[in-house]
Order: structure tokens, then C-alpha cells, then sequence
């Protein structure tokens, strides 16, 4: 039974941050391969206020997550702004998330400088100093507290869900598909670019952070070394494979790329490698994946749960 | 002094060593249907880049309803006013027509972000509002059948006629119309006149209108007047009799088949 | 002041290696318009390509470097047929390239992640002594690696301007159909793009992996050298090594000055900063979509 569990956390958790991928990659056709990056800042900041200010569990993840998608417009700003059509997003995004590893990573070295030093500009960080210690660099954020259960996961995702739902049909959420299918001709229809796509990537890191805070409070602890690329590349693979322009499509393919490998531990190393192939193969062959394009929608959704239900119910009877 | 709603002076932009367009000056009082003919490579669709700021011009003003538009972002310009259509078609394609049309209406959205994700009554409201409007704007263009129909599947006239209507969902004063008619035969050219010509008398958009169609520029700017430009410059101006008797006008066009 | 000029050859060296990356990626984004994520990949690969040449095949530092070479050119030239052609004539979108691309890097990297493991191996070159100018000892390599970088970038340079394929080039990074109207012939620039990119990236993977090591990850270091074009001006070669120059040399002084564990951290702070102030880079020029 816990094994179950721990299934429907992870998976929950793999969902949330693919929806974040998803309003950014499949709905606003921006690729990143950063979104790690955002989980981290959104997991740490949400550990540091509930562990060392005592803020309650639920508000410490929306300020993660709120810490997060601000932290976003230190990339989202100089790369959006820019008028060459550029890259610059993409790779910024990559930039951003090894950097902000790599800052995590050397937090108690930076903290033991700061304490020890006795003048210079470590003095400026002075206060901070004892909580960069406390978060560990490469050995991690210990002892967190863990409420995060199969309850508080499942609202959790069905709230993302809703929500990520209400933003891509909103005029914001139109005006982003709008951008990923032809940039220019938005802007000349009266989109504003910069703004619309900051936006989406706010909102998009918000997701992000929040999945990081539940995973903080369910592992009671965190290092840097779960937010690696890898982990930026597995949320890219959840939207490529369940779908442009998709969120349920996402949301299944996110939370089989959690169960597929916890039952296939004998094969962790080729995963990668299959991904790999499988990016390829998808956009040659299937680009918009599982679920692309399908507009999520009540009557779909609901004809798609009796699909099953009559499937389930033929198999039973059969 | 007469209100101009649209103010080109001197505008002369050049791309590396090629000058595409040199020292072309117009003007517009609100409300007119002005034609802006050329050979090809004249530099036609480059002036209205330069007049919604797709490039900038190395040289020259423009100014909108009195105030200078240079150097303001695009999606400002139309949210001030001006619209139009591509030359080589630029609708989203995986949307539906309806949905390209009503991007028009929310390019610039109605309702906070936090409404956005918490849709209210108000938000709700405005979206009933949109989406009726857009409706009427299809039924204009007599796309309403196609209204589902994804953008890219639709054939090259109706997709032109589902620019238009994207186009005027901005709520433009002044409407560029690049090349509508282009792979159109003659019937389908009739219908087109009429329809440009009865949402110029319904909507009363000043409008530029850039054709290769003879019979299309001449019809609809007969009560008005028509630009030529030749290899970027300004050759003549005038009311179509007067530019279909130019010399210079004729010359420049010799060699190229036209179908008058 | 020793110390200095010891950095400074180092960071020119480096910069130079970026060079090699940078004018890569900046070549495949000027005339493709999309990041060659993959290049990470090949990179790594053309690294390990010359180990493996000289540790199982017994070759000598040179035939292995060749050896390198051919094999990432048909590595990168075959990416490019198969991964990123189909898709570029259905003209799909730059999304859809960088996540073929993107593909391509996870399987390289991760193939060889599974045949070699993720040690840290040691180029195999004899420690070269250091030569002295001036009483200042300077590191052998970072020269070698320096002064064969950018023999390399000028035989580039030759190729791309004194040649009849360097044309077809230049002309598609302006505008890929109108080259093709004009008679030049697409697949064969395409080829001729990729196999200039694995050129660079295995010489660049060779040389960083004597000044460091050989390692599946050790491509990550191409995020420099994009960062090293953009802060240049993305789509202009000579940019990307006036950025790389600049990164590599910033960056090898910061880490000597002030620390090591800040160099990656202050790369893309530089990025940042430069993007704010200058942003289409030092050099940029905008380019105009067609409309």
C-alpha cells in the first residue's frame, strides 16, 4: 500500500511541474530545459519559510512557488526583450537552472565564509550566513518537515489542473498559443510579446516551485542533486510525449514517466537513451504527441472517462 | 488645417546597399480608400512594414492621428489603431477561424490575470461579449459555415477573407490590405470588391489597399486617389483615369503581364 | 603579474575553445535558425572518440585526433539527415528542431554515460613541460590548444570566404530559398554545415578534454559557448569569438581571483547583465522577419 502511495505522491508531484512545462513549452511554444532550476528555488524557499519561520505547510509552498515564478523574470525579462527572434530563452533556461545548482551546491561553503569572515563584502551577508549553513551545499536541507501525503497531492493536482485549465482558455492562455504559432503576426495583431510570455513563464515557474515544495515536505529533504538536467529533461519529455497544446496529455504522460521507471529499475540507465529516440521519432512522426492540439474541455473529458469505464466494463464482463 | 489620420513623410529605408524604399511621402484624411500600386519589388509591402514597425526606417516620419508612430512597438500600433493583412498569408494555422478571428478582439486582454484564473461573472460576460462579436465579424466575411474549419485547411480565398476579419476584430481607424485578391479569378474578384467595398462603407476604415489586380484597384479607389511606386520611389499620384493615362505609369509596368 | 599572464594564456586558451564551439552553434543558428543542442553531445563523443583511439587502438595523438574527427562528422552529418532533415523540409517549427535536437544529445550523452560509466578519465598526453617567456611559466597546451584553435577557425574562415561552398553558406544563412533559387544546393550546404560542425566540436572536445578531463557530461561546457555567441551577437561568426575570447578570458580570471566555484555562476550573470544592456549582444544585428 505504500508502495502505492509513494507512486501517486511522486507522480502528483511529476504532474504538477509538467503542467508548469506545459504552459510554457506545449502552450506557448517556448522550449526549456531549466524547469529544475524552478523546482529548486520553489522547494528550498518553501522548506526555509515552514522550517525556520514557522509559516504553515499550504502557504510556505504558494510562497515557494510565488519565490519561484519571480525568480523567473531575472531570465524571462533580458531574454523576451530582445528583437532578435533569438534562442536566447532556451539557452538562458539551461544557464539559469545549473547556475542556480551550482549556488546551491556551495551554500555551507558560502555560509562558513560569511560566518568566519571578519570583514570585506562577506560582512554584508552577515545575517544570512547561519541559514546558508543550515542549507547544507552538496549535503543537503535536513530534518524538514513532511506533511505531504496522498491527500494534500491529489488536491494539490486536481487544483493545478483546474487552474492551469481556466489560464489556457483565458484570453492570457489564447494569446500565449497565439505566440506558438506565429509569433509575428500576434505582435502585429496587438499582442504584446514581452508581456504575454513573461506571463506564461511566471506562471509556468509558480507550477514548478510548488511541485518542488511538495517534494521537499515528502523527502523531509532536499539536495541540489535532484534538480539536475535530467530532471529538466524528464518534464520536457512529458510534454513532448503527451502532447502539444495539451494539458491531460501531460498529466497521463507525466505520471507514467514516474511509474515506468520505479518498475523498470533494471533498465534506469537506457531510459534516457529511449527518451532520447523517442524526441526524435515523436517530432518526425507525431509531433503533437498523445493528446496534441485536443482542446481539454468538460464533454471530452467526460466522453473519455466513459471510454474507459465501458472498456473496463466490457473486459469485467467479457 | 485638415485632419490627416495617417502622415508619411520622407520615409526612406535601405536594406544593406539597397535602397527599398526612397523618400516616399503620403498622406491620408480619415476615411479614404487610397491604392498603393507597383511593379513587384516597388517596395509596397515595405511601407506598410515601415508603417506598423516591423523594420525601421533609415529615414523619414510617420505619424497617426497626429502623434509619431516611429519606433513604437508593433502590438502598440495596433492597439492605436492600424491593421492589417499579409502578403503571404499569416493566420495561426492550428486554430480555428474563429479563433483567429476573436485573437483580434483579446490581443490586448479585457480582464486582469487574476480573473483570468478565477473567471468571474464580469470575465465571463466579456467572453459572451467576444465571442458574439466575432461571430458578426464571420458572418460579414461570410465565413460563419467555416467557423470550426482550422485555419490552415481552408482554401487560399477564404483564408485571405479570414484575415480581413482578424484583422478588423483590432477595432482598427486604418486597415492595410495586402494583395486580398492575389490567385483570385475574376468571379471570386467581384465578390471581393463587394465585400471590401461594403465593410469600407459599414465600418468607415481610412484604407490602404496594395494590388496587383488592375480591375480591383481601379473599382474600389474610383472615387478616390492611387499611389504608384517604382523601385522605392513615388512615380505618381492621382485619381485612377489619371493613372491608367500616365505615361511614366505605363512605362514602368511594361513587361509585366497584367490582366486589366 | 606572473600569475596573470598565466591566466590570461589560460583564459585564451579556453576562450579559444569556446571559440571553436560558438562559431559551431553560431553557424547551424544562422543558417538554421535553432540551437543545436545536440552538439553537446557530439562534443563529448569526439572526446572520447580520441581516448578510445589512443587507449584501445594504441594510435598516436595525431591519427586519433583524425580518427575523432571523421567519426563526430559522420555522427553530425548523420544527426542531420536523419533527425533534423525530415523536419525542416515539412518547415516545422524551431520548437520542433530543438526537441529532435535535444533528442539527439540525451541518446549521445547517454550511450556513452552507458559504455564508459561516468569516471573522470584523464586524456592520455604526455605532461607537457611548461615553456618559459620571460621567467613566466606558460602551459604548453593552453598554447597548443590556443594556436590550433585558431588555425582551425582560419582555415574556416578561408573556406567560408575564398570558396565556392563557403558561398552557398554565407548566401543560406541569409535566406535558405532564395539560395536554392539561385541554384545552390541545399542538402549538399547541409552537409557541408554539420560536417563544419563536428570539425569544431570534436577538435574543441579533444583539446578540453586534455585541460580537464573526459567525462559523458563534459559537453555541458557547450552551454558556455552559446552563452559566448549570444553575449556576442547570436548569427555572426566573428561574434562568437569575440564573445568566447571575452567569456573564456573573464571567466578564467574571476575563477583565479576570486574563486573557482564562481566562474559558472559569474557566465551567466554576464549573460544576464550583457542581454539588459545590450540586447542583440555586443555586436548584434537585428534581423528583420520577411512579411
Amino acid at each position: 500500500m505504500g508502495y502505492i502511495n509513494t507512486i501517486i505522491i511522486l507522480g502528483g508531484i511529476n504532474i504538477i511541474a509538467a503542467l508548469g512545462v506545459a504552459i510554457l513549452t506545449g502552450y506557448t511554444g517556448l522550449f526549456t530545459i531549466g524547469h529544475a532550476g524552478f523546482m529548486a528555488l520553489g522547494g528550498y524557499m518553501s522548506a526555509i519559510f515552514v522550517k525556520e519561520f514557522g509559516v504553515p505547510f499550504p502557504i510556505g509552498i504558494l510562497l515557494g512557488g510565488t519565490f519561484a515564478g519571480l525568480c523567473s523574470f531575472i531570465i524571462g525579462y533580458p531574454a523576451f526583450r530582445s528583437q532578435l527572434r533569438g534562442d536566447y530563452f532556451a539557452v538562458a533556461t539551461l544557464g539559469f537552472s545549473e547556475a542556480t545548482r551550482l549556488l546551491l551546491n556551495n551554500t555551507r561553503s558560502m555560509g562558513e565564509s560569511i560566518n568566519a569572515a571578519e570583514s570585506g563584502i562577506g560582512m554584508v551577508f552577515k545575517p544570512i550566513g547561519p541559514l546558508l549553513v543550515k542549507l547544507g551545499g552538496v549535503f543537503g536541507y535536513m530534518s524538514l518537515p513532511s506533511p505531504t501525503n496522498v491527500f494534500v497531492v491529489v488536491v494539490a493536482v486536481i487544483l493545478a489542473l483546474f487552474f492551469a485549465h481556466m489560464f489556457v482558455t483565458s484570453q492570457y492562455g489564447k494569446n500565449c498559443i497565439a505566440i506558438s504559432q506565429d509569433e509575428v503576426a500576434a505582435q502585429m495583431m496587438g499582442v504584446n510579446l514581452l508581456k504575454t510570455k513573461m506571463i506564461a513563464l511566471f506562471v509556468s515557474a509558480f507550477y514548478a516551485g510548488v511541485a518542488g515544495g511538495l517534494m521537499a515536505f515528502y523527502f523531509a529533504y532536499l539536495t541540489p542533486s535532484f534538480f539536475t538536467i535530467t530532471k529538466s529533461s524528464d518534464l520536457l519529455a512529458a510534454v513532448v510525449f503527451g502532447g502539444i497544446q495539451s494539458l491531460i496529455g501531460p498529466v497521463i504522460t507525466g505520471f507514467i514517466l514516474v511509474v515506468f521507471p520505479e518498475l523498470l529499475r533494471t533498465f534506469a540507465e537506457w531510459r534516457l537513451i529511449i527518451y532520447g529516440f523517442l524526441f526524435v521519432i515523436v517530432m518526425i512522426f507525431r509531433p503533437q504527441g498523445l493528446l496534441g492540439y485536443v482542446e481539454m474541455n468538460f464533454e471530452f473529458a467526460r466522453a473519455w472517462w466513459n471510454k474507459i469505464f465501458r472498456r473496463k466494463q466490457n473486459s469485467q464482463e467479457g | 488645417m485638415s485632419e490627416e489620420i495617417l502622415n508619411i513623410k520622407n520615409l526612406t529605408v535601405d536594406f544593406g546597399g539597397v535602397r527599398a524604399v526612397n523618400n516616399v511621402s503620403i498622406t491620408l484624411e480619415p476615411g479614404e480608400f487610397v491604392g498603393l500600386i507597383g511593379p513587384n519589388g516597388a517596395g509596397k509591402t515595405t511601407i506598410f512594414n515601415l508603417i506598423t514597425n516591423a523594420i525601421r526606417p533609415t529615414a523619414g516620419e510617420i505619424s497617426f492621428k497626429g502623434k509619431n508612430i516611429l519606433g513604437k512597438s508593433p502590438d502598440r500600433i495596433c492597439q492605436l489603431g492600424i491593421s492589417r493583412t499579409f502578403q503571404n498569408i499569416r493566420l495561426f494555422p492550428q486554430m480555428t477561424a474563429y479563433e483567429n478571428v476573436e485573437l483580434g478582439f483579446h490581443s490586448e486582454p479585457h480582464y486582469s490575470l487574476a480573473e483570468a484564473f478565477v473567471r468571474t461573472p464580469r470575465a465571463r460576460r466579456i467572453e459572451i461579449d467576444t465571442r458574439k462579436k466575432a461571430m458578426e465579424l464571420l458572418e460579414i466575411v461570410n465565413l460563419k459555415e467555416h467557423s470550426h474549419a482550422r485555419a490552415s485547411s481552408l482554401p487560399y480565398g477564404l483564408q485571405r477573407r479570414l484575415e480581413m476579419a482578424r484583422a478588423m476584430a483590432t477595432n482598427p481607424e486604418l486597415l492595410l490590405l495586402d494583395e486580398p485578391a492575389a490567385g483570385m479569378n475574376d468571379d471570386e474578384c467581384n465578390d471581393l470588391i463587394k465585400l471590401i467595398r461594403e465593410i469600407h462603407t459599414t465600418m468607415k476604415y481610412t484604407m490602404i489597399i496594395i494590388e496587383h489586380h488592375m480591375n480591383v484597384v481601379m473599382d474600389l479607389c474610383r472615387d478616390s486617389r492611387i499611389y504608384v511606386l517604382n523601385l522605392g520611389s513615388l512615380l505618381a499620384m492621382g485619381t485612377p483615369t489619371e493613372i491608367q493615362s500616365n505615361p511614366d505609369v505605363i512605362r514602368a509596368y511594361l513587361g509585366e503581364t497584367k490582366n486589366d | 603579474m606572473e600569475l596573470f599572464i598565466q591566466q590570461l594564456v589560460s583564459g585564451i586558451s579556453i576562450g579559444a575553445i569556446y571559440s571553436l564551439l560558438a562559431v559551431g552553434y553560431a553557424l547551424v543558428y544562422s543558417v538554421y535558425n535553432f540551437t543545436n543542442w545536440a552538439f553537446d553531445g557530439f562534443m563529448a563523443f569526439g572526446a572520447f572518440m580520441g581516448f578510445t583511439a589512443i587507449t584501445s587502438l594504441f594510435m598516436p595523438f595525431w591519427l586519433a585526433a583524425l580518427f575523432s574527427i571523421i567519426l563526430t562528422v559522420i555522427l553530425s552529418v548523420g544527426t542531420e539527415k536523419l533527425a533534423y532533415s525530415p523536419l525542416r523540409v515539412r518547415k516545422a517549427p524551431r520548437l520542433f528542431m530543438m526537441i529532435s535536437a535535444m533528442g539527439v544529445n540525451l541518446a549521445t550523452v547517454n550511450i556513452i554515460n552507458l559504455i564508459y560509466g561516468g569516471v573522470f578519465r584523464k586524456f592520455p598526453v604526455e605532461n607537457l613541460q611548461p615553456i618559459f617567456i620571460e621567467g613566466v611559466s606558460i602551459g604548453r597546451m593552453d598554447l597548443m590548444a590556443g594556436g590550433i584553435s585558431f588555425g582551425v577557425l582560419a582555415l574556416l574562415w578561408v573556406f567560408l570566404y575564398r570558396t565556392k561552398w563557403g558561398l552557398g553558406i554565407r548566401a543560406s544563412s541569409i535566406d535558405i530559398l532564395t539560395a536554392s533559387l539561385m541554384g545552390i544546393n541545399n542538402s549538399g550546404v547541409a552537409i557541408v554545415v554539420f560536417a563544419i560542425t563536428g570539425v569544431l566540436s570534436s577538435v574543441a572536445g579533444v583539446f578540453y578534454g586534455i585541460k580537464y578531463a573526459v567525462f559523458p557530461m563534459m559537453g555541458i561546457v557547450t552551454i558556455k559557448a552559446m552563452i559566448a555567441s549570444i553575449v556576442g551577437g547570436l548569427g555572426s561568426l566573428p561574434a562568437a569569438i569575440l564573445g568566447s575570447m571575452i567569456l573564456g578570458i573573464l571567466e578564467t580570471l574571476v575563477s583565479g581571483y576570486i574563486s573557482s566555484t564562481y566562474r559558472d555562476l559569474f557566465s551567466f550573470m554576464f549573460l544576464i547583465v550583457i542581454l539588459l544592456f545590450f540586447p542583440n549582444g555586443l555586436m548584434g544585428k537585428s534581423s528583420d522577419e520577411k512579411l
